[in-house]
């Protein structure tokens, strides 16, 4: 159908691309190494990014979640600054540390940080009492209690929390690219730009979905997957 | 031994404060069976919770063997109504959990684990997740978890409430022979009063509005103990009887007075001729 609309000729090919053309465009990426270089640079950003955003999301929910007065000061605010689209910190980004590198892993970052923490916090919340109650009188107490009962029970959600810290993960990445001085996926989308070649704007678009797809189904699917088998939630 | 002197309880809400339970005494013997009943509402929960150290009382106190009670402990392991077993944890895992925390080498966490499993007869499942159990397997595993802790006290919140009765009855005699094999104090509540004569050496009946030890009774009968025995269910109607005045003052005061409970009325069928047309 794509193929059919393209023939019509309605639009100029630098405005709508044939599939043919984005397959072959695609292809050729893979063929000089370009697209290869391009997903390792943007891979590298995406998972020092995302293990940033993890370590501090995590302790960051946990922490929050311990005290009372942190939890009704910083809950808002973090749900508050979920909702702020990752690319508004691109203006930061570059002013703290400049256009390079590390602008856009603080981007990565921040942008699926609260959400993390935010599952966290919900996640340790939602523990059902009973559980505790069960520990107290095991004599498990404080941290013990913590890390054999509470964490593992608020599992599930955290790390739906985390898939969800992927994706957002994976879009702040493309955002903060296009202002990348040398490579990356969105390096090669902005250069596709510049240069009207339609075909290789479509094409990396088609590449980022795919990989994005991949991670989700792949990584987090077989880790949500295998808990939720565990706990006996798969079945109906 | 086990005592509560004068212990009351104070449950304040938005809507004000509800007296659950108000001078309670109660001493319980080392290796006495003790039964709860009571109407609903009548803080037989409580004073399981007080005694667990999982709640605390608004006035009075509570000592295990001449020492306050102040908290929640594993000398005084609590089987809730719901299993209440870890979903993340195998069978085995979850019956060495208390062991683990208590900090007790691998392998004897083990054997222990195996021998409450082997009582319980679910040494076959030891490697299942609780969510491939049943129900009345997975309370047979809180069962086995709670005896794993080795504590001189077990106390039981209608840990039987949810099952069917075949696996009820099932468990009922099951309990009864660990008791006798472990000789440990067990403080059971329940709002089954046959059950309750079944399992105790003493079955102490509770009044609501406020919470109060209303009546005991002493079960006098050789163990393994049968329903059908014609000496438990003489204790069962009597117990039964003191509790009947109980549930109704409850249910007047819930319904505003506006409520009796109609007693002895013959019930007739409004076709039935009584044999008119001979």
């Amino acid at each position: 159908m794509w193929e059919g609309i393209f023939r019509t000729g309605l639009w100029p090919d630098f405005l709508f691309p044939s599939p043919l053309g984005v397959f072959s465009n695609i292809m050729e990426g893979f063929g000089d190494h370009s697209f290869i270089i391009a997903i390792g640079a943007s891979m590298k950003r995406v998972v020092l990014g995302y293990s940033i955003s993890l370590v501090v999301g995590l302790s960051l929910g946990l922490v929050i979640v311990a005290s009372r007065f942190l939890d009704e000061t910083l809950s808002p605010l973090l749900l508050g600054l979920q909702t702020l689209p990752s690319i508004c910190w691109l203006p930061l980004a570059i002013l703290w540390f400049g256009i390079g590198e590390d602008s856009i892993i603080f981007v990565v970052a921040v942008g699926s940080v609260f959400s993390i923490s935010m599952a966290t916090l919900g996640g340790v919340k939602n523990v059902p009492p009973i559980y505790l109650r069960v520990a107290r009188t095991m004599g498990a107490r404080g941290l013990k209690a913590y890390t054999s009962v509470v964490i593992p029970a608020a599992l599930p959600t955290i790390i739906t929390g985390m898939k969800q810290g992927w994706s957002f993960a994976w879009r702040a990445l493309m955002a903060g690219e296009l202002l990348s001085p040398k490579d990356g996926l969105g390096y090669i989308l902005t250069l596709g730009r510049d240069l009207h070649d339609m075909n290789q704007v479509v094409g990396v678009m088609i590449i980022i979905v795919i990989i994005g797809l991949i991670i989700d189904k792949f990584v987090f699917g077989r880790v949500e997957c295998s808990i939720r088998q565990r706990w006996g939630l798969n079945r109906a | 031994m086990l005592k509560l002197k004068g212990a009351g309880k104070i449950f304040s809400t938005q809507n004000g404060n509800t007296k659950a339970l108000e001078n309670v005494n109660l001493t319980v013997a080392r290796g006495e069976f003790l039964s709860l009943v009571g109407p609903s509402g009548c803080g037989k929960t409580t004073v399981l919770n007080i005694i667990a150290g999982l709640e605390k009382t608004s006035s009075g106190k509570v000592y295990k063997e001449g020492r306050e009670i102040t908290g929640a402990g594993p000398d005084r392991i609590v089987m809730f109504q719901e299993p209440a077993l870890f979903p993340w944890l195998k069978v085995i895992d979850n019956v060495e959990y208390g062991m683990k925390v208590a900090g007790l080498p691998k392998k004897e966490r083990l054997e222990r684990a195996m021998h409450y499993l082997k009582m319980v007869h679910l040494t076959r499942f030891a490697h299942y997740f609780i969510h491939e159990l049943s129900g009345g397997m997975r309370q047979r595993v809180a069962l086995s978890r709670a005896l794993a802790m080795d504590s001189d006290i077990l106390l039981m919140d209608e840990p039987f409430a949810a099952l069917d009765s075949q696996t009820r009855s099932i468990l009922h005699t099951e309990l009864q022979q660990i008791w006798c094999a472990t000789k440990k104090t067990v403080i059971f509540v329940t709002h089954n009063v046959e059950e309750a004569v079944l399992l105790a050496d003493r079955v102490v009946v509770m009044a609501a509005n406020p919470g109060r030890i209303k009546k005991e009774y002493r079960v006098r009968l050789a163990r393994p103990r049968e329903p059908e025995h014609a000496g438990l269910v003489r204790i069962v109607n009597q117990i039964m009887k003191e509790l009947k005045e109980e549930v109704e003052k409850v249910a007047r005061s819930e319904y505003d007075s506006g409520w009796t409970l109609q007693k002895s009325t013959f019930l007739l069928s409004p076709d039935s001729n009584v044999g008119g047309n001979i």
